[in-house]
């Protein structure tokens, strides 16, 4: 009778259970499991219970956000297309995502040095509260070129007078994005230091959105450089996918830099090393080794005096992102928010031996060196967590001739990682990189698993016919992982069949 | 039966207080509500307000009276520890009378066709005509005359007409329709149309069928006439959540013997006639039950108060229970009157009316021990109403609770459990969703629930692309960056071929009739070339229910009215070798079915694409397809297409690209795209990549008291609209152009053909490169004459649309015809000067009876019987063509 009652009410539980255990291969895990399972199908207990833990946690812990439009507020009090992402919003809850990332503009929101202007985030906020969504919020003190969000005015118009706020490259050009790290304690905004006007942007940010704190809003990224990622801009211009591009540049010629770099030369005794960057690096979009500094084999990087600039130079940065991280953690410390930081993923000419690209990004990481140890001890000391993008890249779609080693590069900055115990979030690059989802799965489900991942970015192309399915496609297979389809019941007579296959003597022995 | 639930009220919070439905027999009990919230004020105890929501739970919390609870009790009501209002949404059925009047009109020349209906709503008659000596049961549309103001004509074979109130004290809503009775005209066929619920009224699953004359076949849908009340007695069908009922069907014997006596006299002698019906419409309304609970400081015992605004007979079907599980009991007596026990499981009692207002209600009075009292209601018409479809709860216990407190900590409870719930069912849609949930007895259940989340996601995700799509291309602003680039661009677009495309439009209304069209027309292949057309679009090819090709039903089935498929591939061939680009017909909106399903709608095709009734849209009647809704406006006269269904668009790439592959098509003109979203004609137009493709994106413009506007900007924003979400990978037939010509040359009103900003008013105003500008057609024009460009100003048309920028496209029957050189000599000065789909026109006069531009500076043009000279000066303007009322001049 009790069989009876299996079949006629849960089969498909069954199979299902089974099936979890099959992939095991464990045949006591088998008995048990299936003993279990059926007890409680005769109490008709729900199903999600007789799952067998091992297979499906992953699915328990994986929450996927995906990043709202870049200019979802841009002019600081009205939400733009606000009807698109209401409707993208409930699509997204629909679909069981967990949450959505919001880029906070410092320049949307600041127009005037410590005054703030937060009503279209908070705006957005309610949406997403509303929705039933999470929210995690990036403070952007970066500018974005497209679509275009500039810095607050008052800052700009002080660049143009003082252009040393901003990082240059050895042509004295300037990068106008987002403010040098060297200026970080110094009072060049209308008698305050940089550190002092993210503070209070900070704290503005925290008082305003307090109800949203640790319930809506979930996580918090802080802004560590252009593109909010922690590195020099060491390309200009943003390399376009699939073009070889070359090392970049050192940024280090603003008069600021310059200074600091002659201090740090001068107290290690070497005064002479310290009057500017390397001579024989090659420019922005040069191959690395058309000069002789990022050459594979003797090249300066190797030098005593290689080591000295890149130790600086790397060291700088690393001391940049401890003073934003630092400030971030002693501000939301105290609230149930995470803090998290984005680090870049320069996979270009990985497989060379110099590593042009993390270079002159700011990371001393070669072939004999593993510049990400200092990266990942500083957010460890802060307590912060890691966001790492480009997961969509794979080795397979690099331009070959670009040396580059996206995965590799991934794989040594999460070993890193795990080392110092800083937890791993996941970013893609843009929708639509050729196996780009394939490779977001392998990265989220894979030995090493990601809790937390960041899809980019709504908009237009997300929504698309060609894009949106895809995506639909990828939230379900993510809540479904390793079940291949022939193994789903499908139908009634497969069902059956899996009942007989369980229908254990154990089971007899239990239920009746 | 049908038991009714609740929304969730976080996902609704503004549910309370809105107004229901127009047709509401009782004020809303909202305005308790409101009333309501005003009180806690005064106590000021834990107001906590985010949302509407909260602060009806501080009602709750405060102890002051409430207009509901007061009526009750008149003891002091200090003691009221829980009140909740709980909104109830039912469905209630609206009945009106509909009626159907055929009379004289007042000049007792004329007859009348009035149909009317009581019942509120936005109504549409959806209507059309037969003609005398038409067979099958198409409908077409019937003479312009006929047609009452407000018309709108849908397609070429029926008009959409509101029924209006004549005044404001009427109680009905009114179309009347003026005709000859020595017209042509057999029958009038219609069907009525709510479009507030989108429900359709037909009679017997059929149109309603008004002969005029008598000799029609009876094809079991007949209303009066020479029948009497008759054909009314069958049960008339329903239809979505509309019920026609019939009158009485006992009236059957008696209509039969009244059965007209001259119904053997087959004259045309006309007969008036009044038919009445009730009709009902289902009607969703909200009502409030409230409760509340104190505690009788005489007894002891605990009171609950229930009362609720719902009209009629209100059974409660109620118990108590001991514990959270929510087991039902049934307490010990006593209970209120009229109160029944039901198989000793429950407890039934009948709602008392109350003396003031239209409330019911009843007092029950329990003994304190009870943990919560659970009910649900039930209704006079067997309608159960439930509370998110579990039983309603009200808890008891809390006698010891100090009020102000308890309502505070029962906000938190609240919260959690509404939050319990928003999370279970977020639960079950990740379930569904990911395909988890698989229990197999709910398979079938949650599978189609799992559908239609899926559908709204698509759907969701569909309206935030559109939008997200619109913000992009800032549509109007296209023209500067368009017109800036001053030469043209040589690339090859889908929407704009290379820019500099003039089309031939290859056929006309009668072009079947030959039955060797292809063969005809590939003997003009060279003289269309030589006289300057890059592209030819050829009529539709496929198999077709009607000989034109527009009621298509195997797709593969190429041999046509036109010539067999052989024929087509040799003339695709033979327009090729002469350098004209071949555009196919497509239909991809609609096709005809090979079978019926088991209702006997015709709705299962065949040949080798067999759909099942999957690929029919849902929301058509005429076709009971299983699809979902459809993404545009639906042809009513074949089954239209579900494109959001995969395997029916991988169908049409496929059909599509054999049309590429097998007969050579260059690219489509894409039929009736008002059927169907823009973003699904991108995706074909990527998988077949035309050379150029154009839409029939065609409604009509806007009048007002029969005189078209100037500003007929949302007309073109349509057709923009849908060019953009087609990405602009297809132009579109520029219809906004073609109107205002018609105004601007029959009214002498040539100031019509310059917008506010001073552009040309049509869609090449906004999107000259994917305008196709045309003056007639085979549906405006040739013998059909739907829309007909204004006699003898065709020329003056071609003269417009051949200088401009745009796609101009030529109708055959005026290239072949005494207009054949001044198109001829047109087409040479725009091809001379390099006139493009980009070019700039500029526009220097647009007065009453003169329209003047010049073109890229090369080409300067007049229209209208005025005067215009280009300025004499360094450019030299030379006179290179002159016709009747129009001149072009060009740069020497």
């Amino acid at each position: 009778m009790e069989v009876s009652v299996i079949r006629s009410s849960s089969q498909a539980k069954i199979s299902k259970t089974e099936l979890g255990c099959r992939d095991l291969s464990q045949i006591s895990r088998f008995r048990k499991a299936g003993l279990r399972f059926t007890l409680k199908a005769v109490h008709s207990d729900p199903v999600l219970e007789s799952k067998s833990p091992a297979t499906f946690k992953s699915l328990d812990r994986l929450r996927l956000f995906v990043g709202l439009p870049l200019d979802a507020v841009s002019d600081g009090n009205s939400v733009n297309h606000a009807r698109a992402i209401g409707a993208g919003l409930k699509a997204l809850k629909l679909l069981g995502v967990e949450g959505v990332e919001l880029p906070v503009w410092w320049g949307v929101v600041e127009n005037e040095m410590g005054k703030y202007d937060w009503s279209g985030y908070l705006a957005v906020a309610e949406m997403v509260q509303k929705a039933g969504l999470k929210l995690h919020v990036s403070l952007c003190f970066h500018a974005s070129s497209q679509p275009r969000i500039p810095l607050p005015k008052w800052v700009t118009k002080i660049g143009e007078s003082q252009s040393s706020i901003f990082f240059a490259d050895r042509s004295g050009q300037h990068y106008q994005q987002c403010l040098s790290l060297a200026v970080d304690n110094l009072a060049v905004l209308d008698g305050k230091t940089p550190i002092q006007v993210y503070q209070g942007f900070c704290e503005s940010f925290k008082t305003t959105f307090s109800p949203f704190m640790g319930s809506t809003i979930t996580g918090i990224s802080m802004g560590l450089g252009p593109d909010g990622e922690l590195r020099y801009p060491s390309h200009h211009k943003p390399a376009k996918s699939g073009t070889i591009t070359g090392g970049g540049e050192f940024q280090c010629y603003d008069t600021n830099m310059l200074n600091l770099l002659k201090q740090y030369a001068e107290a290690n005794g070497n005064p002479l090393w310290g009057l500017g960057g390397p001579h024989d690096a090659p420019t922005y979009d040069q191959a690395p080794n058309s000069n002789s500094f990022f050459k594979d084999h003797g090249g300066s990087w190797e030098s005593p005096y290689g080591d000295f600039f890149l130790s600086w130079y790397s060291s700088e940065l690393v001391s940049h992102g401890n003073r934003l991280l630092s400030l971030a953690s002693s501000i939301f410390g105290d609230t149930e928010v995470n803090v998290y930081g984005k680090v870049p993923l320069m996979h270009s000419w990985y497989k060379t031996r110099a590593h042009p690209s993390e270079l002159t990004a700011g990371f001393y990481n070669t072939a004999s060196r593993n510049g990400y140890e200092a990266v990942a001890e500083m957010f460890a000391r802060n307590s912060c967590k890691i966001i790492l993008p480009g997961m969509d890249l794979s080795d397979e779609h690099q331009p070959h001739d670009a040396l580059s080693s996206p995965e590799s590069l991934l794989a040594q900055i999460r070993t890193t990682c795990n080392k110092h115990r800083v937890e791993v979030a996941g970013q893609n690059l843009a929708p639509g990189a050729p196996g780009g989802i394939e490779q977001i799965k392998k990265n989220m489900l894979g030995e090493n698993k990601i809790d937390l991942f960041t899809y980019q970015r709504m908009g237009a192309h997300f929504f698309s016919p060609e894009h949106f399915p895809s995506f639909t496609e990828f939230v379900r297979s993510l809540s479904q992982p390793e079940l291949h389809p022939d193994d789903l019941p499908s139908d009634e007579a497969e069902a059956t069949e899996s009942v007989q296959t369980s229908s254990d003597p154990n089971i007899h022995l239990q239920t009746a | 039966m049908a038991a009714v639930t609740i929304d969730s009220l976080l996902q609704n919070p503004t549910l309370l207080f809105r107004p229901k439905a127009k047709v509401m027999l009782k004020p809303p009990r909202s305005l308790d509500c409101s009333r309501n919230r005003k009180l806690p004020l005064s106590r000021g105890s834990c107001f906590c307000s985010f949302n509407p929501r909260r602060t009806i739970h501080v009602v709750r919390a405060s102890s002051s009276e409430t207009a509901l609870i007061g009526n009750f009790d008149t003891s002091s009501s200090d003691d009221i520890f829980y009140k909740d209002i709980f909104p109830v949404k039912r469905i209630e059925k609206v009945e009106g009378k509909f009626f159907i009047r055929l009379d004289r009109s007042k000049d007792q020349h004329d007859w009348q066709l009035t149909v009317g209906c009581s019942l509120p709503g936005k109504w549409i008659l959806h209507w059309g005509v037969s003609y005398l000596g038409d067979s099958g049961s198409e409908w077409d549309q019937p003479p312009k005359g006929m047609r009452p103001p407000g018309s709108i004509p849908i397609k070429d074979y029926a008009i959409e007409t509101p029924l209006k109130k004549l005044s404001e004290g009427d109680i009905f809503h009114e179309v009347k329709i003026d005709f000859n009775p020595s017209s042509e005209i057999a029958a009038i066929h219609f069907v009525l149309k709510d479009e507030e619920t989108g429900a359709w009224y037909q009679h017997r699953g059929m149109d309603f069928k008004v002969p005029l004359v008598d000799y029609l076949e009876d094809d079991g849908n007949t209303v009066g006439a020479k029948r009497g009340f008759g054909v009314w007695s069958g049960a008339l069908q329903q239809f979505s959540n509309v019920l026609l009922k019939s009158e009485a069907s006992h009236a059957d014997s008696q209509n039969n013997s009244i059965e007209s006596k001259d119904s053997k006299n087959k004259n045309r002698c006309l007969e008036g006639f009044y038919e009445e019906q009730s009709i009902v419409k289902e009607v969703s309304v909200g009502n409030l039950v409230s409760v509340a609970v104190r505690k009788s400081p005489e007894t002891g015992k605990v009171i609950v108060c229930l009362e609720t605004d719902i009209p009629g007979d209100v059974v409660v079907h109620w118990g108590v229970c001991r514990d959270d599980a929510k087991i039902w009991e049934i307490p010990a007596a006593p209970y209120p009157p009229e109160t029944t026990v039901f198989k000793n499981k429950a407890l039934r009692t009948l709602l008392q009316p109350k003396a003031t207002g239209n409330r019911s209600g009843a007092l029950f009075t329990l003994d304190e021990e009870h943990f919560g009292f659970l009910f649900v209601l039930k209704l006079d018409d067997n309608t159960w109403l439930k509370f998110k479809e579990n039983d309603f709860y009200v808890p008891l216990l809390g006698t010891s609770s100090v009020p102000g407190q308890y309502g505070q900590s029962d906000i938190t409870t609240e919260e959690i459990s509404s939050k319990s719930y928003t999370d279970g069912i977020i639960n079950e849609i990740r379930n569904l969703v990911s395909g988890l949930s698989s229990e197999k007895s709910q398979k079938t259940k949650t599978k189609e629930v799992q559908e239609s989340i899926l559908q709204e996601i698509e759907q969701l995700a569909a309206e935030a692309y559109s939008i997200f799509r619109s913000s992009i291309t800032t549509v109007p602003e296209e023209v500067v960056s368009e017109t800036e680039t001053t030469k043209p661009a040589v690339k090859i677009s889908s929407g704009t071929g290379t820019g500099f495309e003039i089309l031939c439009q290859g056929f006309n209304w009668e072009s079947h009739k030959s039955g060797r069209w292809y063969m005809e027309l590939k003997e003009k292949a060279s003289e269309i070339s030589s006289l300057g057309f890059t592209v030819i679009w050829l009529p539709p090819p496929t198999e077709s229910v009607s000989p034109e090709g527009y009621m298509p039903k195997d797709l593969y089935n190429l041999n046509s009215r036109y010539g067999t498929i052989a024929e087509l591939k040799e003339l695709v061939k033979s327009l090729h070798e002469v350098g004209i680009k071949v555009l196919g017909d497509v239909v991809l909106n609609h096709r005809c079915a090979h079978f019926k399903n088991q209702n006997g709608v015709w709705n299962i095709f065949g040949g080798r694409l067999n759909w099942d009734d999957r690929a029919v849209v849902a929301d058509d009647p005429h076709f009971q397809g299983r699809g979902n809704k459809s993404s545009g406006d639906n042809f009513h006269a074949a089954p239209n297409i579900d494109h959001s269904q995969e395997f029916v668009r991988k169908d049409l790439k496929e059909w599509l690209g054999w049309l590429r592959e097998e007969i050579g098509y260059d690219g489509w003109r894409l039929d009736f795209v008002r059927g169907f979203w823009g973003g699904y004609v991108k995706d074909y137009l990527e998988a077949s990549e035309p050379y150029f493709a154009v839409g029939e994106y065609w409604d009509s413009l806007s009048y007002t008291y029969g005189e078209m506007d100037h500003n007929q900007d949302s007309h073109r924003q349509r057709i923009v609209d849908w060019i953009n979400a087609t990405n602009g990978t297809a132009g579109a037939f520029d219809v906004t152009t073609k109107g205002i010509l018609h105004s601007a040359l029959e009214r002498c009103e040539y100031w019509r053909l310059s917008d506010k900003k001073g552009k040309p008013p049509g869609v090449v105003g906004w999107w000259p490169s994917r305008a196709v500008t045309f003056i007639e057609n085979h549906d405006t024009g040739s013998t059909q004459g739907h829309w007909r460009f204004p006699g003898g100003k065709e020329m003056q048309g071609y003269a417009y649309i051949l200088t401009h920028p745009g796609t101009p496209a030529v109708f055959y029957d005026h290239i072949f015809s005494h207009h054949r050189s001044e198109i001829a000599n047109l087409i040479s000065v725009r091809n001379r000067n390099g006139i493009h789909c980009r070019s700039l026109v500029k526009i220097v006069k647009a007065e009453r009876d003169v329209y003047a531009a010049i073109i890229d500076e090369k080409v300067a043009m007049k229209i209208g019987p005025g005067y215009y000279e280009p300025p004499s000066g360094s450019q030299g303007w030379s006179l290179a063509l002159e016709g009747r009322d129009y001149k072009v001049w060009e740069t020497s």
